[in-house]
Parts: C-alpha cells; structure tokens; sequence
C-alpha cells in the first residue's frame, strides 16, 4: 500500500512538494475557514450556519474528485491510509529523523482521512436535520410563513411528530460531538504541522499558502 | 532567468485562478442541485424539471472539464519546470566544456565565469580578494585565449552558441515523465 509515498522506493531522495497546487490550497484554507466559522463561532445553526455547511458540502465533493483527477500528490493514491507506516512514522519522529515524503506523511495522511470523515458526518447529520432543505428553500419557507402562510409549518410538523423525537436527536447529538471531534482533531494537525515542521527544518506551512520563493 | 520567473509565476497565478473558479462553480453546483433537488424528485419528467436537471448535468461537466485543464496545466508548468532545470545544467556543463577547451586555468575560469554572470572588473576583484590589476590581466588573457575582443563579444559567444543549436536537441529528451 501507498507504493508511491514509499520513502525507500526511492532512496530519500522525495520530499513534500515545494507548493501544492492551487485546488488542495484553496479548498484547504476555505474549509478551515469554514470549521472556524461554523464550529467556533456560529455554532447555533441558523441560516448563515447552514449557507456555510452546504459550501463545505460543495469544496469537499470537488476536493474528491480533485483525489481522482489532480496531479499526483493531491491524489488519493498518494497518501493512502496506513496506519502502520503512521504508527512508524510517528516513532521516527520521535526520534527526531523523520523520512520525507512526497505527499502527506503517513501520519499527516491518517489526519486528513479523520478529518474528511468528521465532514462528511457533520455535513450529512446536518443536512439530515434540516431535511436536506437547501439555504435557499429555507429562506423561502420563511419569508412565506412571515407573509402569514403558515401551511408549510403545519407539514413539517406533521413528518417530524414522530422521528423527531428519536432519529433527530441522534442526529443532533452525531451532529455536535463529531463537530467537537473535528476541532480536537484540527487543534492536532496544527500541532503537528508545527512539531513536524521544527523537526524536519522545513516549513509545511509555506507551501500551503504561495509555496517557496524561488526566484530571489 | 527573469524571463522563465515571469513565466512561471503567471502559470501560476492562471492555474491559481481556474481553481478558484472550480470552487466557485462546485459551491454554486451544490446549491443549484440542493435547491432543484425537491423539484427533480416531486415531478420527475415535467418540463421545468428536465431543464433543471440539464442545468445540473452541464454545470458538473463543466467543473470535471475544468478539473481536467487545470491538471493539464498544472503538468505543463512542472514540465517547464523540470526543462529549465535541465536547460540550467546544460549550459553550466557547456561553459565548463568550452573553458578547458580555451585552456583556462582553474582562476582564469572563475573569473570568467563572473564575468560572465555580469560583475564588474571590482566587483570580482573583491569576491576573490585579489587586486584589480591582477584580475584585468586574468580577463585580458581569458580573452586572448578564447579569441574575442573584449567582455561583450566574449558573454556574446555563449549567447550566439545558446541561440544556434547548443540547447535545442537536448532538453526536449531530458524531461520524459
């Protein structure tokens, strides 16, 4: 497994890429932005709250397919989920040699699988509570029943009387600890962005954001 | 080297672009799908539903189409990438080749080889901590040995060599990947 990623394969010789490419970047940063903003800020789930899950929505289907179809650090083939390697991975840095790999390292791959599980887990809870109603029906459904229409309300009701009481509290519940798992996890990567970056001498951040300067 | 950096970072800011766009497009696809979802599901086959879901279909090709140019590019600029590289060594060996070939002594040849790079006659005098009596003569022999008039004719000859065929056959078989 993770042939490519193979430190031995090709003697040392591999290391994370100087940049990576615009898509991984900026889907990086927005998802993070998004994270911040949904799970720190306005954890109430309102309308902004929702606008914000169904981008999340669309950045991670296209960051999918980006896996299939990017160049081939940002492929899924590329860091695949090992938790061996992870496990060694972990020790060598420990010890303070880590190898250099070309996509994520084993460890930083295993992270990025738990975090893309916690979206898709809080983005599926969330559109399961909110009964896969886009922001956009929402907003109608409200400025109807602000305009007096109260008939939707009373549909509403009449579906969730029953599953409400048990489906939808587990789904609020998955909903909120998977969100708090997300951040826990988050806090994690950045520590070991930074633990990874002080023991390699070498700064992972940079290449996330505009990559190296080159040219002096 | 300039030119290639120019070169390269608009690459980038193009290849920076698209992705944004692709984003954009994802979201707005999302929202679109989201949106006539409950419209596709309650009245399959009715007029306003078929356009919607064309609509839908032609948004996600347009993102994989998209997907797929922006790769397209983003190999291209690393192929580039690699060339220059290849292009760099090139003409470093070449310099290196025609130097023994003139005969230049070890000094003679760092000398010309800052010569070569652009600094001035005290420019070089102090990288190598030598007076600047001694490195004109250096330069003046480097001259006589290659057989050109002065410091522009000699930067000339690798130029004209680069122009006419020194580079052309060999990076495009260096970078195969």
């Amino acid at each position: 497994m993770g042939a490519q990623n193979n430190p031995k394969s090709t003697e040392g010789a591999q290391s994370p890429p100087d940049l990576w490419d615009p898509l991984v970047r900026i889907s990086h940063w927005l998802i993070a932005a998004a994270v911040i903003a949904n799970g720190l800020i306005n954890k109430g789930g309102g309308t902004i709250h929702i606008w914000i899950g169904w981008g999340v929505l669309g950045l991670l289907a296209l960051r999918f397919v980006w896996g299939f179809l990017g160049p081939a650090e940002a492929r899924f083939s590329a860091f695949l989920p090992d938790p061996r390697a992870a496990v060694s991975h972990l020790i060598d840095l420990v010890r303070g040699k880590p190898r250099h790999y070309r996509s994520h390292n084993p460890a930083g791959a295993i992270m990025v699988y738990a975090l893309w599980a916690c979206l898709v887990v809080v983005t599926g809870t969330g559109l399961y509570m909110t009964g896969a109603k886009s922001p956009i029906t929402i907003a109608e459904e409200k400025a109807a029943v602000a305009a007096g229409d109260w008939s939707v309300l009373v549909k509403e009701d009449d579906d969730e009387g029953e599953d409400k009481s048990a489906l939808g509290e587990a789904a609020e519940e998955v909903h909120e600890i998977a969100a708090n798992l997300m951040l826990v996890l988050a806090l994690i990567h950045v520590a070991g962005v930074a633990v990874e970056s002080r023991v390699m001498k070498r700064n992972l951040v940079r290449p996330m954001l505009v990559g190296r300067n080159r040219e002096k | 080297m300039t030119f290639s950096g120019i070169n390269l970072r608009q690459g980038r800011r193009e290849t920076t672009a698209l992705a944004a766009f692709m984003l954009l497009q994802s979201v707005a696809a999302i929202f679109f799908v989201g949106d006539a979802f409950t419209d596709l599901v309650t009245d399959v086959g009715s007029p306003h539903s078929v356009f919607e879901f064309f609509v839908a279909f032609v948004l996600i090709v347009g993102i994989f189409l998209a997907g797929w140019q922006l790769r397209l590019t983003l190999e291209r600029l690393r192929h580039q990438e690699r060339a220059l590289g290849a292009a760099r060594g090139d003409l470093a060996r070449i310099i290196d080749t025609q130097f023994a070939e003139w005969g230049l002594t070890p000094a003679e040849s760092d000398v010309g080889l800052l010569a070569l790079k652009g600094l001035d006659l005290s420019e070089i005098a102090q990288l190598r901590g030598a007076a600047q009596g001694t490195v004109r003569a250096q330069l003046t022999r480097i001259y006589a040995k290659a057989g050109v008039s002065g410091r522009h004719q000699f930067a000339a000859w690798f130029v004209e060599d680069l122009l006419q065929d020194g580079l052309s056959a060999k990076p495009q078989t260096v970078p195969q990947d």
